[in-house]
């Protein structure tokens, strides 16, 4: 027999929660920031009446018209030093380069004038540059179109260098991220951003407040608790330890996973904080394994507390190899949650 | 009870959609004019708004291959 009060709680309608795609949260943050910021535009190739190939930017040249979102021609080293002069001149530029991979046209501007100048200048001339772009691989686009390169941009002073996993970060990052008066490399992993022809990860869908909010550039997240391991990943790679430490669980390893978010600065405190109570770390990483993220992870938790170490880390890193069109070869290569729960296991049975 | 339907004129051409998402969930009473579900037609993003106020249901799931003219869900006064 029902009770009747089960059916008017059946009935009662759902609370309003929006759930919103990468993609939609990166466009409100990116209209928020035109609304009210007059020396905020846009730039980039097709940001314009086609809305950006992410549709980041969808409805926003009809808001905001030709002299604030910029269609550029395929020139990434004349927009990139074009967003460098625009933030002399005390504009807030905001630019949207289409794959990182192509930051190989227009490193000089990025490395040696957009990183340096605000330095170069004694701090008189900030350098409010937001470089979005999108990055990762996983879906056979072959060696120019399928890397992350966070650690080509965590290793020069001068960039901040973000990767959200979710659209809630990627919505508060962006905010922070055109409101801070240093560069800022804004990455959004193409799997994230809810595109159905790039694969869509559902957990990267988020419940999204109306109202804009900023989250702090430099804050790693705790996405689980745990006590025997501690598991870092950063967008994508956030997605497969949070899986990893799901299957972990089934075989008694509670592990505990942290969301780096911010490439750079780094959150050490927060990996060497959980790792002190663990003992244990593994870093999955998408970017190349020599010289990455990985491993400089790693080496700040061994500096801290290198002694408390109940094993020694481990990295699930992208072998350092181009990245290859094939798909076996690629999911061969590329890191994945089976190869963390294996890599985890594997180091729980050699430090018994 | 109101249909959700795919306008005839919502994309140029005569091509599949892949449903990406219902911004409510099925239950959530949503208003008239709130965008409440994104298409994706081969490289466009399509938004379709709650045709009146009241009660969501999804016809479609997420992932569903849908056309023009299709009816993909409705809403019921609340």
């Amino acid at each position: 027999m029902v009770n009747p009060t089960d059916i008017k709680t059946a009935q009662r309608p759902a609370p309003k929660a929006r759930k919103v795609l990468m993609n939609r949260a990166i466009r409100e943050a990116l209209d928020y920031e035109l609304a009210n910021d007059p020396t905020v535009f846009l730039m980039g190739e097709d940001v314009g009446p086609f809305g950006g190939v992410y549709q980041t930017a969808t409805g926003l040249y009809e808001k905001y018209g030709p002299e604030r979102i910029r269609d550029t021609p395929i020139s990434e080293a004349g927009f990139i030093a074009a967003a460098a002069g625009a933030a002399m001149a005390g504009m807030r530029p905001v630019v949207e380069l289409m794959f990182v991979d192509f930051i190989g046209v227009c490193l000089d501007p990025l490395f040696n004038f957009i990183a340096k100048h605000a330095t170069h200048t004694g701090g008189k001339q900030p350098m409010p540059v937001t470089i979005m772009a999108g990055m990762g691989g996983g879906y056979c686009d072959a060696s120019q179109h399928s890397q992350t390169l966070f650690a080509t941009f965590a290793h020069l002073p001068g960039l901040k260098v973000v990767a959200p996993s979710t659209a809630y970060d990627a919505r508060g990052l962006l905010h922070a991220a055109i409101r801070d008066p240093n560069p800022v490399m804004f990455l959004m992993q193409k799997e994230l951003l809810g595109l159905g022809l790039w694969g869509t990860l559902p957990g990267a869908t988020s419940i999204m407040p109306d109202e804009p909010f900023e989250l702090p550039i430099g804050k790693a997240f705790v996405r689980r608790e745990g006590r025997d391991i501690t598991l870092v990943g950063m967008a994508a790679s956030a997605h497969m330890a949070r899986q990893a430490a799901e299957a972990l669980a089934k075989e008694g390893i509670d592990a505990e996973v942290i969301d780096l978010a911010t490439i750079s600065p780094l959150d050490r405190d927060t990996v060497i904080a959980s790792v002190a109570k663990t003992g244990r770390l593994l870093v999955a990483d998408e970017d190349y394994r020599n010289c990455g993220v990985a491993g400089e992870v790693i080496a700040s938790v061994c500096e801290a507390i290198g002694h408390k170490l109940k094993a020694p880390p481990r990295r699930v890193a992208f072998p350092d190899t181009p990245i290859p069109f094939a798909r076996p070869l690629e999911q061969y290569l590329r890191p994945s949650a089976e190869k963390i729960v294996s890599t985890t296991l594997d180091l729980f049975k050699d430090y018994a | 009870m109101t249909e959700i339907r795919i306008a005839e004129d919502q994309w140029d051409e005569d091509l599949e959609g892949n449903l990406l998402t219902w911004l409510y969930d099925e239950g959530t009473e949503v208003s008239q004019g709130d965008v409440i579900v994104e298409i994706m037609v081969e490289k466009l993003q399509v938004e379709i708004e709650a045709p009146a106020s009241g009660i969501l249901r999804h016809g479609k799931a997420e992932g569903d291959l849908v056309n023009r003219g299709d009816v993909i869900g409705s809403v019921r006064p609340g």
